[in-house]
């Protein structure tokens, strides 16, 4: 397990914007990653990637880096569309984050773990939901509440990535 | 009543529900699965270039991209009247076995596998991944992850890009291999064969040795006796990138054989209220209702179907398991839908051993990977087998090459029927009045939907493949008796 010692400059992390860039409000992590590429590029350490997948797939992409920040649309029903909230692996509300395809995040991690892959520890795990509104259209535009949310999220992302440096 | 809630993060969106209702008895009467509705596919894709399509569609979903990606080139090889060279068609069908090896892979051990490496009755925390490997030893994550890698790595190399390819065009892709990368994909083919055979040795020792897994497999309440569809060579063994659709009957008798093109003088598409999922039936027999049997034209297409609608398999290793499938449920066709499994590991090995077929054959590496069209395009339907089932794209354009109109029929549609079959008489066969509905009871439904390891991600039209899964019980008037809610982990 890497050392939460370690110095900053040396953390390999990774910034994964998930979604599908064609289903509405669904885009939103694509969105945020893009947004986040000029500002981070700067510094080697750090690798903005935007996918699709969750599960085995999302853990695999996190091999070889001591950190992680993935950035989702999120359907709580219960929040308003846009809000910015900070999840941690194991604090999503249930583990039904499997799709009948994939196994969830957390199984994903202790199966790469168990295999030898060098993979974030748990606490520097850290996933940022953007509330959607629409993920049910085919349209490439986001609803105006969640295309504001865009510079919300990605201030939460530079924000975790520089005040905290083993615990995002 | 309690109502569980539907994981928050939009990649588990897409949820399905299964309404069981009961009759005054107090026993099954209907089973129902829904699932959302995703709108405007058709409007997003009309007016817009066809060459786009492939890149549009097999953002679909992210879970058989590279099925969309291969349909959609196909279809644009027909819209613009071309045909491709030998060198692309090797390339394609060696892209698309690299696919299905690590597709399949990857629903045998995380999703299929857990029931019956650990059992449906294992407690839900055990009956997964991890528990598969607790069982079977620690290798197998390294194994698994390995065929993942190589798979990924191989897709990426050869389409461009990772899960989305951006390679097939109109009469050809838009680059070949070198030699040296061709050696490489020949070596990690030789692995993934090797890897196949572990696999079904693994479900002969742990599942066929198990007289328990044997008898669920053969129970009759996970028997559906329907039609077979699937695509075949001139030989008429399984092909997954092209070919004839060959449709066998219960019986194990050719009902018909056709082009792809010709899809619609043979499939028609019955629609029920409580579904935004169409039910695709055999035209010809007609719709008569979730039946069974030779006059019901309800068919499946799975792996275990197209195993069923073919006389065999194109490569030595999986003829021999084949061989041994049928004769050990007991001759052909198979109509246990757990044996789709079994199926899927056998496609899982003939998708090995043709991606080393490919890798060796000598024009792999030609040069002459692309023809340019240049007829006026009209119309095209490319198909190809994808992992949950026979996938049409059907495209209209004018003479500009603008789309006019669009028509999918994906995968797990075909299966759409025959799935709330299943589901039904798994519910029929556990829920009799006066026993208790508990929790494995979900688990024992589940897997007869599992089985066809559904993606109501496309079928849908919609998100990328994910499906908790509800299941309410209710009375004759609707009442809600119980709910249960997926744990799939």
């Amino acid at each position: 397990m890497m050392a939460a010692g370690w110095p900053k400059m040396t953390m390999r992390t990774i910034v994964i914007g998930l979604g599908n860039p064609l289903l509405r409000d669904d885009s939103v992590g694509l969105r945020v990653a893009q947004s986040l590429r000029p500002l981070l590029e700067a510094d080697k350490n750090i690798v903005v990637e935007e996918d699709y997948w969750g599960g085995l797939r999302l853990m695999e992409q996190m091999v070889g880096f001591d950190r992680a920040v993935i950035i989702d649309a999120i359907c709580t029903a219960q929040e308003r569309p846009g809000t910015v909230m900070r999840l941690e692996p194991n604090g999503i509300p249930t583990q039904r984050s499997a799709s009948a395809h994939d196994v969830n995040l957390p199984t994903a991690l202790a199966l790469g773990r168990q295999a030898g892959a060098h993979l974030p520890p748990d606490e520097n795990i850290l996933l940022i939901g953007i509330e959607a509104d629409d993920v049910l259209t085919f349209d490439e535009n986001l609803t105006p509440a969640v295309e504001s949310a865009i510079h919300i999220a990605v201030e939460t992302v530079l924000d975790a990535l520089s005040t905290k440096n083993a615990s995002p | 009543m309690k109502r569980i809630s539907i994981d928050p993060i939009t990649r588990l969106e897409g949820h399905g529900k299964i309404d069981i209702f009961l009759n005054d008895e107090g026993e099954v009467a209907n089973a129902y699965l829904q699932v959302p509705e995703l709108r405007g596919f058709e409007q997003f894709c009309v007016g817009r270039l066809a060459e786009d399509m492939p890149n549009i569609t097999n953002r679909i979903c992210g879970v058989c991209p590279e099925a969309h990606h291969m349909a959609s080139t196909k279809a644009l090889d027909a819209l613009f009247h071309v045909d491709p060279p030998p060198t692309a068609k090797k390339l394609r069908e060696l892209f698309y076995s690299i696919f299905y090896a690590t597709d399949h892979t990857t629903h045998f051990y995380a999703l299929g596998g857990p029931d019956f490496v650990m059992g449906p009755d294992a407690p839900v925390a055990e009956r997964n991944i991890l528990g598969v490997i607790e069982k079977v030893g620690m290798d197998i994550a390294g194994k698994v992850l390995k065929m993942r890698r190589d798979g990924h790595h191989l897709i990426k190399m050869i389409g461009g890009r990772p899960v989305h390819p951006n390679w097939g065009l109109p009469g050809g892709v838009s680059r070949g291999i070198t030699e040296e990368q061709r050696a490489e994909i020949e070596t990690l083919g030789e692995d993934a064969v090797e890897f196949a055979k572990f696999s079904l040795q693994l479900f002969n020792d742990i599942v066929l040795g198990n007289t328990d897994y044997v008898d669920l497999i053969t129970n009759e309440a996970f028997i559906h006796r329907t039609y077979n569809m699937g695509t075949v060579d001139e030989n008429n063994h399984v092909n997954f990138y092209d070919g004839k659709i060959r449709i066998v009957g219960p019986d194990g008798v050719e009902f018909a054989k056709y082009d792809a093109r010709d899809y619609q003088e043979y499939v028609a598409e019955h629609v029920e209220p409580w579904s935004y999922l169409k039910f695709p039936y055999l035209k010809q027999i007609g719709w008569k209702g979730f039946e069974d049997g030779v006059d019901s034209g309800v068919y499946k297409a799975t792996p275990l179907s197209r195993l069923n609608a073919a006389d065999g398999m194109a490569t030595p290793l999986a003829q021999e398991e084949f061989e041994r499938m049928y004769d050990t449920l007991g001759g052909r066709p198979v109509d246990h839908t757990l044996a789709t499994h079994w199926a899927r590991l056998v496609e899982l090995l003939y998708a090995a051993e043709r991606w080393v077929e490919l890798a060796t054959d000598p024009e792999i590496t030609g040069d002459e990977f692309r023809v340019l069209p240049t007829e006026t395009p009209t119309e095209g339907v490319g198909c190809v087998e994808a992992p949950r089932g026979t996938l049409t794209h059907h495209y209209w354009s004018d003479e500009r090459g603008v789309l006019t109109k669009v028509n999918l029929i994906v995968g797990t549609t075909n299966n759409n029927a025959a799935i709330n079959m299943s589901v039904k008489s798994a519910a029929e066969g556990l829920i009799t009045k006066g026993v208790e509905i508990k929790e494995g009871l979900l688990n024992t439904i589940e897997m007869a939907y599992r089985a066809y390891d559904p993606c109501m991600a496309c079928a849908t039209h919609t998100l990328p493949g994910q499906m908790p899964l509800e299941v309410t019980i209710r009375t004759p008037d609707g009442e809600v008796l119980e709910r249960f809610s997926q744990h799939l982990e």
